[in-house]
Order: C-alpha cells, then structure tokens, then sequence
C-alpha cells in the first residue's frame, strides 16, 4: 500500500505466478536448495549456541574456492573428477572461513556474532576484486563475471526443469546433520554443550575443539550453498551470486528451531518470500530488498509470539 | 605533514556516524540491552534523513525525522526482547534486516538523487591551533553535536542519578526491581534514547559524507560500530578515540587511492573489517588478562520479575 499498490490484486497475481504454473514451481524448489544449505549451517552452529552470522561469506568464498578450480583445470582432468573436486573445495573454502571466527571464539573467546559477519564484508570484496580484475571474462562487455564452465562443470538437472542436483544434496546433508546430532556422540557433545556449557564442561567435552569443529562444518555448508548455485544453475562465477541467501539461513534455522528436518519446511517457506518479491520485481519493479523488510517481519512475529507458547499466561485477580 | 593533517580531517569525519551509533550502543547495553540492529537503525536514519532533506531542505528537520523514525522502529526491538522477552540477539538482527529492506524498498526510487552536504564551520579562536584546530574545529555542525553528545552522555551515564539507574539495569535489574526501579521502563528508555542516537549516526551519512543516495549507504559501519561499543569498555569518552581510530582507517581507505598508491581499492575496502576483528581479538585477550569484568554483568539476558537467576 505504502508504495501505491493494490495488495489484493498483487497478492492474487503472486498467488498465481507461483502456485499454478509449472516455472513457479520450479523456481520455488531451486531457490529453497541455497536455503537449505544455509539454514543447516546456522541451525548446526545454533545447536551449540554458537551464532554464524556468517554464512553469506562462507557462501562466497565456498565459489571463489571451486571457481579457481574450475577456471585452472577445466578440461584437464577426467570426466567427473573434476566436479567432485570442486565439490570438496567449496566445502574448503566455505570452512576455512568459517573457521575463522571458530578460531577466534575457541581461542580467544572473542564474540563470534561481529567477526562472522563482518567477514561477510571481506569474502565479498575479495571476490569483487577478482571479478572486476583477473577472473573477468574478456568476452562479455566488461561485466563482471567468469567465463561459463564446460559441462564437466556443472550438475545435471531433473528432466526438463531447472531444478539441479543441488537439492538432492541438500537433502543428503539434512539427514547427514540429523544423524550426526541424535545418533552420534559428537552430536550429543554437541546439544549438550548448547544446552549446558558447564555440564558439557565437567563430563569431560573439549568446548574449545568442538566449537572449532563446529564452525568449519558450519562454513563447509554454506560453502556447499554456493557449490550448488554456480555450478547447478549459473555456471559461471558473478558478482551478487547470492542475493542474502547466507542472511537468510539465520531466519531459516531460526524458524526451524534450529531442528534439520525444520530446516527443510522453513527453507521452502522463506523459499516463497524469495520468488513472491521476484514476482512483484517483474510486475511491480519493486527491488528484491524488499524480501529483507518481509524477514525482518516475520522473524519479530515468530520473536514476539515465541511467549506465547514458551509461557501460559494466566490472569490472576487478587480477591480483598 | 599535510597529508596527515587532511587524512585526520577525514577521520573525524568519517568517524563521527561511528561515534553517534557507538554512544546509542553504549547507552543501550549498559542498561542491559545489546542492540544487534545498529545497521539497520543506521539505514532507517539515513533513508529518513534523505528524503526530508530532498523535500525540506532543511538539516534541522532532517535530522529530527532522522532521529524520532530511528526511535520508533527501535521501539519494535524493545517491545520484543524487554516486553515479550525474546531474545535480543535475534531482535536485533529482525532490526537490521527490517531496516535494510525498509531503505531498501523506499530508497529504490531515489536513487541517484543528491541533496547539499553540510558545510564546515570553523569555531574562531580554536581553529586556529595547529593540527587539532583543522582536525577538530574545522567541521561541520554535527560533528559539533557529536562532542556536546559524548559529554552530555557520559555526564547523564555516570554522574546523575538517572545514569546510575541505567547502568543498575545493566548490572543487577533484580535488585533495582527490589528497590521499585521499574527495569522495563529503564530498558525501553534506554533502547529507544540509543537508537535515536544510532540513527543520527545514520544520518550523518547522507547529510555530509555522501550526498547522494546508494543502496546499503551505511556500508556495514552499524556493525562496526557493534565491535566499538565493546572496545570502548562501554565508555562515552573511550567510543570518542575508538570512532576516530577507525575514521582513519576509513579515510585511508580513500586518500591512498588519490596519492596514487598501487592496492586494490577492494583491499582497502577490506581494510576498516579486518582492522575491527583484529581490534577486536586484541581487546578481548585484554579483557580475559586482566580479569576484570567491564561488561555489564546482566547485559543480554531476560528480565522476568521475580525470578531468581
């Protein structure tokens, strides 16, 4: 309304777009997959109470790390071998830099919400010195993105749809995760220490260790977001690779109480916030941001309403 | 000599939206409430202040719109995390999303706009001493404001009544509670006061540093300004040298490029995020060395009345 549209005839057309034709339904799988990866990597980290706020820079520098790998040996190595090492390096790359912060917290203590995020800020003005410097393809107007990757490169779809691999993966790591935190060990070390520090602390778990751990599969995660985006759908590295999707796995996993099989249902949720704002982009020319003011919406709903079904509230009169 | 005293000039500049956002972060969490959404408040700041100025053409009323608008979304984090007790880290992320897609929505179409930065205003007399005069008494108003505002917060935070109120609250609200101080309304004061600063802060930006409107004006300086209010050990005085210490990170950041020097621009964009982690680990490893608890005692955690902790 405040932007001078009709909301009922908007939210009938965005209704439309999505949920009857088959592209919308594509759409909204292939953007649920980057929110699946992001939402676990938060949700992980959240299980120990630890914040990644990270997961956008974890993100890019997951496709810096199977970019360089693409661009040096594209063509050089045989057939398969070289998706599944650009697989393992954005796993890499996502990891170190989630390590970082890990790192700084285990070691130091220092407060990973501010060093996580702010590493955001460098992941992307590393890859924006590349994309603007060495790794600019000269073919294509000096815009700033890398030359498309051969077939070896990319992952295959489902049939006739845009819908990549990237989801089955996705969906491989959700189980992954679940199994790791209910079935395992270092899984109960994990909820444990989230749920009790000092407890975790006297049954004899190294916080320290775990906390690095932690982070750097946090990182390798969101990596894998970034893995899933280049080579299932733009084959080639460019600049705004993500549109918030890192930022948005924080709201993901917070929807999702940060349980893995949550994960899932609240990535195809905030999945519709995507594809709605790109409707209302096309139809409207509202700019995609717009999605940031829906989540930042929704997550003070779900804040507010959370005392709600935490505590009953009774009304008590006193009787003089 | 020059080159430094221009690249100070800048740095006060460019640390002045820092200190009004670390001075609202300061007053937020000594009384126990941390404010994760300083970008985002920042950004409502600079949006609002934008379009007044594009409309008014006046700094002063920018500047009021500017702070009241910052006041009032702050008011939706104090509402959740004092009044339905979430949490403040996630509140305060809702902040900064909210604020971020807010200027993003109404920015959109301004893009490209400019309004008249303020002008400098030399203060006779003190202008006149070498270095500092230039640094310090050569700006413009608000830069001014700023330092009335560090005063006047550290004068409100530690030597009146209302102060040691505020700071209770950040250290033992159980006990104000049982000396019939009422720690919600002392938070919301608090959150709200702080937030009207962040958002000057905010302002600050379009008004002076960058007259035109781009999307994301603030460029992460909220979060900066998040890591500043714990390297200030919570001190008024402290963000003062904190804020201008990264101003000239910042002012580096664009003077380097104008002598000619051969970095990439995208390294010196890095430069102000790396030099706050790494100020960052090296405070906390002073905090844990010296073993003294600096940061107020309850800061981040749910008041409920009448329940022990």
């Amino acid at each position: 309304m405040a932007v001078g549209i009709e909301p009922l005839a908007a939210y009938q057309i965005v209704g439309e777009e999505i949920f009857l034709t088959k592209y919308g339904w594509q759409d909204l799988l292939v953007k649920m997959t980057p929110l699946m990866f992001t939402g676990l990597a938060v949700a992980l980290a959240a299980q120990m109470r630890l914040w990644n706020i990270g997961a956008e820079g974890q993100f890019h520098m997951g496709t810096f790390a199977l970019t360089w790998v693409a661009l040096h040996y594209d063509g050089k190595l045989p057939d398969g071998i070289l998706i599944i090492l650009m697989f393992v390096m954005a796993m890499i790359g996502g990891g170190l830099w989630g390590s970082i912060p890990g790192f700084l917290k285990a070691r130091f203590g220092v407060n990973e919400i501010i060093t996580s995020l702010l590493l955001n800020y460098v992941a992307v003005a590393w890859l924006d010195h590349l994309l603007f410097g060495a790794w600019r393809d000269p073919n294509t107007n000096n815009f700033p993105i890398t030359r498309e990757f051969s077939e070896a490169g990319q992952i295959p779809t489902f049939g006739n749809t845009s819908i990549h691999a990237g989801l089955f993966i996705a969906f491989i790591f959700v189980a992954i995760i679940a199994w790791i935190l209910w079935k395992t060990r270092l899984g109960f070390q994990i909820r444990l220490t989230g749920d009790n520090p000092h407890a975790a602390r006297y049954s004899g778990v190294n916080i320290r260790t775990l906390t690095l751990l932690v982070f750097a599969v946090s990182g390798a995660i969101a990596g894998l977001a970034g893995f899933s985006e280049v080579t299932g759908i733009h084959y080639r590295l460019q600049q705004n690779i993500s549109i918030g999707y890192g930022y948005t796995g924080i709201i993901v996993a917070w929807i999702a109480r940060n349980h893995p099989l949550g994960v899932v249902l609240s990535a195809f949720f905030m999945s519709i916030v995507f594809v709605s704002a790109e409707v209302l982009q096309i139809e409207y020319g509202l700019p995609i941001s717009m999605v940031y003011l829906y989540q930042g919406i929704i997550l003070f709903t779900v804040l507010g309403s959370d005392i709600f079904t935490e505590y009953r509230l009774r009304i008590r009169r006193l009787i003089v | 000599m020059d080159f430094l005293v221009q690249i100070l000039i800048a740095a006060v500049g460019m640390g002045t939206p820092l200190l009004f956002a670390t001075l609202g972060g300061v007053i937020s969490e000594r009384a126990g409430v941390i404010n994760l959404g300083m970008e985002g408040l920042m950004l409502v700041g600079a949006l609002v202040a934008f379009v007044v100025m594009l409309n008014t053409g006046s700094y002063f009323y920018a500047l009021v719109a500017a702070s009241i608008a910052s006041g009032i979304v702050s008011m939706i984090h104090g509402i959740v995390c004092l009044m339905l007790r979430a949490s403040q880290i996630a509140s305060g992320l809702a902040l900064t999303f909210f604020g971020a897609g807010l200027s993003g929505l109404f920015g959109d179409k301004l893009t490209g706009e400019t309004v008249e930065p303020l002008i400098r205003i030399p203060i006779p007399g003190l202008n006149a001493i070498p270095v500092l005069g230039p640094v310090l008494f050569n700006q413009d108003v608000l830069v001014y404001f700023s330092y009335l505002c560090v005063g006047l917060s550290w004068w409100m935070l530690f030597k009146t009544r209302l102060g040691l109120n505020i700071r209770s609250m950040g250290e033992a609200p159980e006990v104000c509670d049982s000396l019939g101080l009422s720690v919600l309304s002392y938070r919301f004061f608090a959150v709200v006061g702080g937030g009207m600063l962040i958002g000057i802060g905010g302002a600050y930006f379009p008004l002076a540093l960058t007259p035109f409107w781009v999307d994301g004006i603030t460029a992460g300086r909220g979060w900066i300004a998040v890591a500043l209010v714990i390297f200030a050990f919570w001190d008024p005085i402290k963000a003062l040298g904190g804020a201008y210490l990264f101003g000239i990170a910042l002012a580096l950041e664009l003077r380097l490029q104008i002598l000619g020097i051969e970095i990439s621009p995208y390294f010196l964009k890095m430069l102000p995020y790396v030099l706050t982690i790494l100020v960052l680990t090296l405070v906390t490893i002073r905090h844990n060395r010296l073993g003294i608890q600096v940061m107020p005692a309850a800061l981040g955690n749910v008041f409920f009345r009448g329940e022990k902790h």
